[in-house]
């Protein structure tokens, strides 16, 4: 009986948290689909009285499909340096284990502890002087870049760990080149941690927002959270229009993810279990 | 032709010297095991003939070249892990023709080799099948099958079945040992059981801290022993050894503490300390007390159904272990006599015992 009900006791607990955290994202789908009258209406209603659907008129009245493909650009250029340059690094700080790859390690941590709004006005210096700024989305792509490879190379390198060093071995007995090794052992057995870090770090370059707005000017290649930002006016603020194009911008992301969601579960878990 | 020459291997990490200087020769189509206590080096011997380690010193040939300097790619060697270590992410048939995938062999021949392999291990319903689906012994076959394969120049064999449980282990020891008369092989076996060693090997490594302590056939080993590791590593149960001394006219050896006397078969300095070596299988159990009969004391007695071994005390405390044929009716705490057998049938040979000069350990009076 007890057990019983400590059982249900931390699954209301549990419920509720969950509740908390997802309100907001209901609360933005159910906003979206609101007036404007009714969005500033108190006290609110819960459910859309009259569903009303601006999704369309946002989208393409808000430009949405240009800051999408600047999103996009910013997100897969991000991406493509982190996975290139960091899959290396990392089987590179796998293989071997001395003082140089403590020290490595330790910088590269130290980079991630530092936060993008103490980054972002010595990257802008650099950049300027090196004129960067002139391609400012390679900029912010630089910048994201370095932000994420910490996180990517730690998680990266903790699941190449995990292969045991016989099948490397194995493979170079049977004739494989160490090239090799990585690309067709070592790569496919940390699929999942590298898709695992990539999606986390992909809808990280997604929000970025610091370095776009301190480098991106030109409005015809800022990416949507700064077309986000756009809506917020000085007098008056279209929280309806906000809504609608929040959920429209999380829409895809929250897809990939539940399409995603399995193989990121046993990427998270992997190697928890020996 | 010889195959495979270690001429003075040794390595070291950093200031420990993991090998020094082993040397071996490996004739074509030879079955050699490599055997020593775990630490002894026989491992990492068989990982610089892979080229998955350097070496510091001396030269391995296989073949006619010396591959000292080639990465494992070019020594056109197969290697049986002891984790298996099959690939996770292919299923028996990749994990089969990946080193011919490496090549580029085309995909018929491929699947053709695939085949040939599965049916000489048993494997054709599992091609399909991942390694996680599989159960120990059939994963150990797809290890030999992704090393016969490749047809190598060299097997190497890294403790392929100390995962395996006893009675399959006693099945595999027979098939590979066939499988390697069958390919006309050349392999080189590593093991840290002297049973397996014996039963399969046609050459024996003794290695222990990284050096040959003997090497040769396995019955020569098990005969002749050049010392006391060797003499008490080789057999099972492992050999008796007592505390004696050499006779005065240095042809005879006599037990501490007992009024034993045995002839030797060679010379050796009189009165030197040494151990006397008895292999349980070379000991009877008599009622008698006559001459040269040790007096023991039962304090355990094994059945395995076809032998019983007896372990007993002398009186200076010294364990004596004696295998029986067939039952004998001893207990705990019951005394009885032992004597030695004699080497072989002919009358007036000497006794079946070895004798090693207790400091050193090496074998006397030969």
């Amino acid at each position: 009986m007890l057990r019983a009900m400590k059982r249900y006791t931390l699954s209301i607990v549990a419920v509720v948290i969950v509740g908390i955290y997802l309100f907001p994202i209901y609360w933005m789908y159910a906003t979206s689909f609101k007036g404007p009258m009714e969005a500033m209406l108190y006290p609110p209603t819960l459910w859309p009285r009259d569903m009303v659907s601006n999704h369309w008129d946002v989208f393409n009245g808000r430009d949405m499909p240009r800051y999408f493909w600047n999103s996009i650009v910013i997100t897969a250029g991000t991406l493509a340096i982190t996975v290139t340059v960091g899959t290396g690094s990392a089987y590179a700080l796998s293989l071997k284990r001395n003082l140089w790859v403590e020290v490595a390690l330790f910088s590269i941590l130290l980079m991630q502890a530092l936060p993008p709004s103490l980054m972002v006005t010595p990257l802008f210096v650099m950049f300027n002087y090196a004129g960067l700024l002139d391609t400012p989305r390679l900029a912010v792509i630089l910048a994201l870049a370095g932000k994420s490879l910490p996180f990517y190379i730690v998680i990266c390198r903790s699941a190449f760990l995990g292969i045991p060093k016989d099948l490397r071995e194995a493979a170079l007995v049977d004739g494989s080149s160490n090239v090799g090794v990585f690309l067709w052992i070592v790569i496919p057995l940390a699929r999942n941690a590298i898709l695992v870090a990539a999606t986390l770090l992909g809808i990280q370059a997604m929000g970025d927002y610091v370095y776009s707005a301190s480098f991106i000017y030109d409005q015809k290649l800022q990416p949507l959270t700064l077309g986000l930002a756009n809506y917020v006016g000085v007098s008056k603020t279209d929280w309806a229009g906000i809504m609608t194009y929040s959920s429209i911008m999380v829409t895809p992301i929250l897809l990939t993810f539940m399409l995603l969601q399995r193989r990121l579960v046993s990427g998270l878990t992997a190697g928890a279990l020996k | 032709m010889v195959q495979v020459i270690l001429d003075d291997v040794s390595k070291s990490f950093g200031a420990f010297k993991a090998l020094t200087d082993v040397s071996v020769r490996i004739a074509e189509r030879q079955f050699v095991a490599l055997i020593g206590p775990s630490g002894c080096g026989k491992s990492t011997l068989l990982r610089t003939i892979a080229g998955l380690d350097d070496i510091s010193g001396g030269r391995i040939h296989i073949g006619d070249t010396v591959v000292n300097d080639l990465p494992p790619r070019l020594r056109d060697v197969a290697m049986v892990f002891q984790s298996y270590a099959l690939y996770p992410h292919m299923n028996v048939e990749a994990n089969l023709t990946y080193a011919l995938r490496v090549q580029r062999r085309p995909k018929t021949e491929r699947r053709r080799a695939a085949e040939e392999v599965a049916v000489v291990l048993g494997l054709e319903q599992l091609l399909d099948r991942f390694p996680r689906e599989l159960s120990g012994g059939q994963r150990q076959r797809v290890a030999m099958g992704r090393a016969i394969i490749r047809q190598p120049k060299v097997f190497l064999f890294d403790e392929p079945l100390s995962n395996l449980d006893a009675e399959l282990r006693v099945r595999m020891r027979a098939e590979i040992r066939a499988l390697h008369d069958r390919l006309k092989a050349t392999s080189i076996y590593v093991t840290h059981d002297q049973v397996e060693a014996m039963t399969m090997a046609d050459h024996i490594v003794v290695l222990k801290a990284g050096r040959v302590e003997q090497q040769g056939h396995p019955l020569d080993l098990y005969d002749r022993p050049a010392n006391r590791f060797v003499a008490g590593f080789i057999g099972s149960p492992s050999m008796n050894f007592l505390p004696g001394f050499i006779g005065e006219d240095g042809q005879s050896v006599a037990l501490d503490g007992m009024d034993v006397q045995f002839p030797l078969p060679g010379r050796a300095e009189p009165g030197l300390p040494v151990d006397v070596g008895i292999r349980p299988e070379h000991l009877t159990i008599t009622d008698s007390t006559g001459s040269n009969v040790l007096p023991i004391q039962t304090s355990l007695v094994e059945a395995t159904g076809a032998q019983m071994i007896v372990h007993g005390r002398t009186a200076r405390g010294d364990i004596v272990t004696v295998v029986v044929n067939g039952r004998t009716p001893l207990f705990h705490g019951d005394r009885f006599g032992l004597k030695v057998r004699a080497l072989d049938a002919t009358p007036g040979a000497p006794p079946a015992l070895h004798v090693f000069d207790s400091k050193d350990g090496r074998a006397v009076a030969r």
